[in-house]
């Protein structure tokens, strides 16, 4: 089987979802080549061949031109499945280029089962594995699902692909920095937690460096965004925001139903507690009986000296 | 001698005293009752409201009232201090009708005299030691008024016109009195009956006659002048309270306490909801403000209030009236501020104490139900968002509706829809079935129950939000959909008899549902534990513990039940110490009116308020029995800093552990 | 102006999921339901638009049983004028493309000028139906708005990327737009719209009248995911637990990674 992989380009740089859609192609065998609206001077560490238009020509956002573009390349290669990351670049790509070539789209796939694709549904509760009845089908992959353990090196053989100037039915008039102050943690993947346990404000700040350590961000629950320890976008839970990491790390917090709404729909919860049952114990993955002011400065040390 | 005196010593008998003096009077009066029909006027802007069924009753109620100042008594000091100054002056009124009775009347027409002998002897003290009393206590509530100056206590020109011409009126009616005494009464047993007169006769002996004859006659008709200035001016200052304070005892509610009125869905030709404008309140609630004399009882109990947010119920109820009278067509909600009308708890500690019978509570929710209702407006939008999450699930924390009846996993409970043979039904409420902390309540109960042999069933995923506190937040409409959704599953099982462990759940089932056709008995759990405990049903080992209670709004002032807990926290073996505000003065925890789902921005925490109270008892455990108070209490206890003293704990934690055998 | 906006019912997220008799979707016992949460937005941002050109006429469009109609007047109640309801026992078993032609089979002589979609559904996820719709009828689409501005036939608005950072985008109408999470705040249906939402015209249409295309997805198993080994409890010495937590989160997790 051949795999055709869309890698990512955005602002001068590559994406970290290329080394997953590599990752991917390798476990699913066969053979590989790539597609990049990019840069020569900022090459994918890949082995194989590396379609390669330029970004300044084609536009870094131009669906309709990104679509033409692949389909050229497909009608060369050939593949039977077309590989994107599930990014806000590729789940936009990817119907586009699934109807022009008719074929059957299979959105965010996080597993391959028996040779078969599964995806994820009802927020990750359900699972569904799917086929495609087309020959050739058109895959996003969920982020982090198919991280590899190493980052892949090497360098591709790269093909230029001609860029004829054509007007595009969508204008992309540039980007927009995040804003500064108020974090939004509804779209943080990873997320630690300080609860009441924390004692005081001042430890607030081992809760920050567990956070860093785990490149995520800090949240806080009701009590301590009330006793003013933490600024208010920090707040997890009903009146605060509604968050859905991959890991969340719950610190000295007790569970009360208000906070556990908020962050209920993480994947993967730690919890630390000195209460063995503390609620938060119900819908925690792990739950470390511990004083959090010991447990949690060790663990950053630890994660920081990996 | 004869024991009487003559009237109108002095000043005459004739024409030209009582023409004049009558003509005044009638012009008094018919300023008066002009002014006040003006002001009915204002009041009709108002929608209809029948307040006038079971009339002998309500006059009954208003003249005991009156007369007892019971509602005035409710606050020792200044309520003492009113109370008798009415009396003192009710009986000066009383006696100058009576004067006015036999001078005009059945000694005119029928030459009878009955002020005499010893009738006029008692007169005469009663109202010697009325006036005095009265002229004490005036000038002791003017004392408190004006020189001690209590916080929020905010004077006008009225006050000073009333404490002014009311002293005048009753100083120089002694003097009056004194006067004539001087002449008439020296040195006759007559004199010792009217001490304070005799008193003043004395001051005034150096006087020659002639003079304290003219100082009599012309402070004879000073006072006169003073009294129709009095009447006629009562409607134009805060004097109007005599009639319209009395009057609103007569205009009470007699629905059970805190009910509100339910909106017809079905009516179509119904274009607006709730109030946006005075009109669209009742007249009474117009009324209300007329009847106010700012004495601020209620501002001075409002939990808001006492926590910096900007609600104070006086004012609230004021600003009605004002723009009744000054701008009909004004905006309620801007005129009186959303942040206001969203602070309101519902907890009616303003409405029980208030000694006018003005009524705050509906007033707010009526406003709340405009901004709800006509614009889909919230305190916030995690208001917003409780409201839907009860759309979709039945409840407002937005789980899952089927898990609601999994607390009772192998407890003995069971699902109507699999059993319907219990003795009664368990409305368990959202926070009982959903809320950790407050399973725990749920599970007590039940094993409670067992203990005393009562088969308990549950609605269980069937059971649906009681609807509360989306009604007191305005959101009618929710509320019914709720409300009819459950008692249409209730009325389908047959059953008879419903306890729950909510105070809200309970008075809402017990006095809401009514009006939307639920006709069962509906009792809270500390009152059905009491009775087993009487009946001997359900029996406690007592272990001694030392707590404080904290008497929630909605089992208290809403529904009177105070005894009914403290019975079984004794049997418990509780060694109570009561908290400064308990009882009908109880202190709301925050979460009624709806605000249980809402974020608390502004000013302090009442929960930290109140559980500092807890803390000062030097008990160290505050019971409560209310899922809502409890989840406020374990919030406002660590918020204060006092979780290392203070646990908080349900009454039904504290007996299951004390279950007999 | 002519709006429309495409909505779907989906089962509220903290149902227990259960997988059905045939294991290809989700069992429909005890499962509470309401509008995908994205096509709230939707609404919201199509109901405002329609407020802002004045003349405008807003239709609501969703493919499902008879029950998706309860959650199609929530739409009408926030301001949509009529409802489209294309009655469909069975839409579950359509793949994003066949429901995508469903729509356009609707669609396509209509001459909308916007068309509103949810970026994607909360039961599916697959955030196809949108841009296949827009593809399908040859117009241009802007998927991911955080920010939507109209005026005089041009569309101005904002995608939501990775990071908190936004791309800048236009294009001329007819368009479709698909919603994020945060575009606006759906407002609350008024009490006097919810009543006038029962008297709106709501019209249902069998889906086999529309002539979709046939599904392109095979569905071989739907199944709750492994369970995580949950709820595991540990004890002991600071350091020893940090060790151990070190290496569930690598094993468990993509949070080391």
């Amino acid at each position: 089987m051949k795999i055709l992989l869309v890698a990512e380009y955005r602002d001068g740089k590559l994406l970290g979802t290329n080394s997953e859609l590599i990752n991917f192609a390798t476990q699913m065998g066969g053979e590989n080549c790539m597609f990049l609206v990019g840069s020569d001077s900022t090459l994918p560490n890949y082995t194989g061949k590396l379609y390669l238009a330029d970004a300044g020509q084609a536009g870094e956002f131009n669906p309709s031109l990104h679509k033409q573009l692949l389909l050229n390349v497909i009608e060369k290669e050939q593949p039977q499945m077309v590989v994107l990351a599930h990014s806000s670049y590729g789940w936009d790509l990817a119907p586009r280029l699934a109807l022009a070539l008719k074929a059957a789209q299979i959105s965010e796939v996080v597993e391959v089962k028996d040779g078969n694709l599964v995806v994820p549904s009802c927020n990750a509760k359900l699972r569904r594995q799917v086929k495609a009845t087309t020959d050739i089908a058109v895959v996003t992959l969920q982020g982090g699902a198919f991280t590899p353990a190493e980052e892949p090196s090497g360098a591709p053989e790269v093909i230029k692909v001609e860029v004829a100037a054509a007007g595009s039915d969508i204008q992309f008039a540039g980007y927009e920095e995040a804003e500064a102050g108020g974090v939004d943690l509804s779209k943080a993947e990873i997320i630690v937690s300080a609860g009441r346990g924390i004692g005081k404000p001042e430890n607030l700040e081992m809760i920050e460096n567990l956070a860093k350590a785990l490149k995520g961000e800090y949240g806080a629950s009701r009590p301590v965004v009330d006793a003013e320890w933490a600024d208010p976008s920090r707040q997890v839970g009903t009146t605060g925001q509604t968050v859905t990491p991959k890991l969340y790390v719950a610190c000295g917090i007790s569970g009360a139903i208000q906070h556990l709404a908020g962050m209920k729909k993480s994947e993967f919860v730690l919890a630390i507690n000195t209460d063995k049952d503390a609620p938060i114990g119900e819908i925690a993955d792990v739950l470390a009986v511990a004083d959090l002011k010991q447990l949690v400065p060790i663990l950053t040390e630890k994660l920081n000296a990996m | 001698m004869e024991y009487t005196r003559e009237i109108y010593w002095n000043v005459g008998h004739g024409a030209t005293t009582l023409v004049p003096m009558y003509l005044l009077s009638l012009a008094a009066v018919a300023i008066l009752v002009y002014a006040f029909l003006q002001r009915v006027k204002i009041y009709k802007q108002g929608q209809k409201l029948d307040r006038t069924d079971q009339l002998p009753l309500r006059v009954t109620m208003m003249v005991k009232k009156v007369l007892l100042q019971s509602k005035v008594l409710n606050v020792r000091g200044p309520g003492l201090a009113h109370a008798l100054f009415f009396w003192g002056f009710f009986l000066l009124f009383l006696g100058t009708c009576l004067i006015v009775l036999q001078a005009d009347f059945t000694d005119l027409f029928f030459g009878v005299k009955f002020l005499q002998g010893s009738f006029y002897l008692f007169f005469s003290l009663t109202l010697d030691i009325a006036g005095l009393v009265a002229i004490v206590m005036l000038t002791g509530l003017l004392i408190r008024r004006f020189i001690v100056r209590p916080a929020g206590l905010e004077n006008s020109k009225d006050d000073v016109i009333m404490h002014g011409l009311l002293l005048a009126i009753l100083i120089s009616g002694f003097i009056i009195e004194g006067a004539r005494m001087a002449v008439t009464e020296m040195g006759t047993p007559l004199a010792a009956w009217s001490p304070v007169g005799l008193w003043v006769a004395k001051a005034l002996s150096s006087m020659g006659e002639p003079a304290v004859r003219g100082l009599h006659s012309n402070l004879w008709w000073l006072h006169l002048l003073m009294v129709i200035v009095f009447i006629a001016i009562i409607p134009f200052t805060k004097f109007r309270h005599i009639f319209t304070t009395s009057a609103n005892y007569l205009f009470t509610d007699l629905g059970p306490k805190g009910l509100i009125p339910t909106i017809d869905m079905e009516d179509e030709e119904a274009e607006s909801f709730g109030a946006a404008t005075v009109t669209d309140m009742t007249w009474k609630d117009i009324f209300d403000a007329d009847a106010c004399t700012s004495c601020k009882r209620c501002q001075d109990r409002c939990p808001a209030w006492a926590t910096d947010k900007p609600l104070s119920p006086m004012k609230m109820v004021q600003q009605i009236g004002e723009i009744a009278f000054t701008d009909p067509a004004a905006s309620l909600p801007e005129t009186i501020e959303k942040d206001v009308l969203w602070a309101c708890t519902t907890c009616r500690a303003c409405q029980e104490i208030c000694p006018a019978n003005i009524e705050h509570v509906n007033k707010i929710i009526d406003m709340r139900r405009n901004l709800v209702l006509m614009e889909g407006e919230f305190p916030g939008e995690e208001v917003m968002t409780a409201m839907e999450n009860t759309e979709v699930n039945g409840n407002p924390l937005g789980l899952a509706f089927a898990s609601r009846g999994d607390w009772a996993e192998g407890l003995p409970v069971v699902s109507l829809g699999q059993s319907t043979d219990v003795d009664i039904l368990y409305f368990v409420g959202c926070y009982a079935s959903f809320d950790k902390r407050n399973q725990a309540i749920a599970k007590a109960f039940v094993q409670l129950c067992d203990a005393a042999g009562v088969r308990v069933g549950i609605l269980g995923k069937e059971e649906k939000c009681c609807g509360e506190p989306m009604r007191k937040m305005g959101n009618e409409y929710l509320y019914q959909m709720l409300a009819s959704e459950n008692i249409e599953q209730i009325k389908g099982y047959g059953i008879t008899q419903i306890v729950t462990t909510c105070p809200h759940c309970f008075n809402t089932l017990n006095k809401d549902y009514r009006d939307l056709g639920l006709d069962v008995t509906v009792s809270h759990y500390t009152e059905y534990l009491a009775e087993l405990l009487e009946q001997g049903r359900l029996n406690l080992t007592p272990q001694s513990f030392d707590c404080t209670y904290h008497d929630s709004c909605y089992l208290g002032r809403y529904n009177d039940i105070y005894q009914a807990p403290r019975t079984l926290l004794a049997a418990a073996g509780a060694q109570l110490t009561e908290m400064e505000k308990h009882g009908t003065e109880s202190f709301c925890c925050s979460a009624g009116g709806g605000r249980i789902l809402a974020d608390e921005n502004i000013g302090t925490r009442i929960s930290e308020k109140r559980a500092q109270m807890a803390a000062e008892t030097g008990a160290p455990t505050l019971i409560s029995n209310c899922p809502f108070c409890l989840t406020m209490f374990e919030d406002g206890v660590k918020g204060a800093d006092l979780d290392e003293q203070l646990q908080p704990k349900d009454l039904a934690e504290i007996l299951v552990e004390r279950i007999s055998g | 102006m002519k709006i429309l906006v495409c909505i779907k019912q989906v089962p509220d997220m903290e149902s227990k999921f259960k997988v059905n008799t045939t294991g290809n979707w989700y069992d429909y016992t005890d499962l509470a339901w309401r509008m995908n949460e994205y096509d709230e937005y939707a609404v919201e941002q199509a109901v405002q638009l329609k407020q802002q050109v004045g003349e405008a006429d807003l239709t609501v469009l969703c493919i499902g049983s008879d029950r998706v109609r309860e959650t199609m007047k929530k739409a009408l109640a926030m301001g949509c004028d009529r409802g489209a309801h294309i009655a469909d026992d069975e839409s579950y078993l359509k793949d994003s493309y066949a429901i995508a032609s469903l729509i356009v089979s609707y669609a396509k002589d209509k001459g909308f000028d916007l068309i509103f979609t949810g970026m994607q559904s909360q039961d599916r996820g697959s955030g196809q139906v949108g841009v296949l719709v827009a593809e399908m009828l040859g117009i241009p689409s802007l998927t991911t708005l955080v920010e939507f501005n109209y005026a005089d036939g041009t569309v101005t608005a904002k995608r939501e990327l990775e990071g908190g950072i936004k791309a800048k985008v236009s294009c001329a109408t007819p368009a479709l737009v698909t919603c994020q999470l945060g575009l606006n705040t759906p407002r609350y249906p008024t009490l006097p719209n919810i009543m006038k939402a029962k008297k709106k015209e709501l019209i249902s249409t069998p889906a086999a009248e529309l002539n979709p295309e046939a599904s392109l997805l095979e569905v071989l198993q739907v199944a709750p995911p492994e369970k995580k080994g949950g709820g595991l409890v540990l004890e002991g010495d600071p350091a020893d637990l940090a060790d151990q937590l070190i290496k569930i989160l690598k094993e468990k997790t993509t949070a080391l990674a």
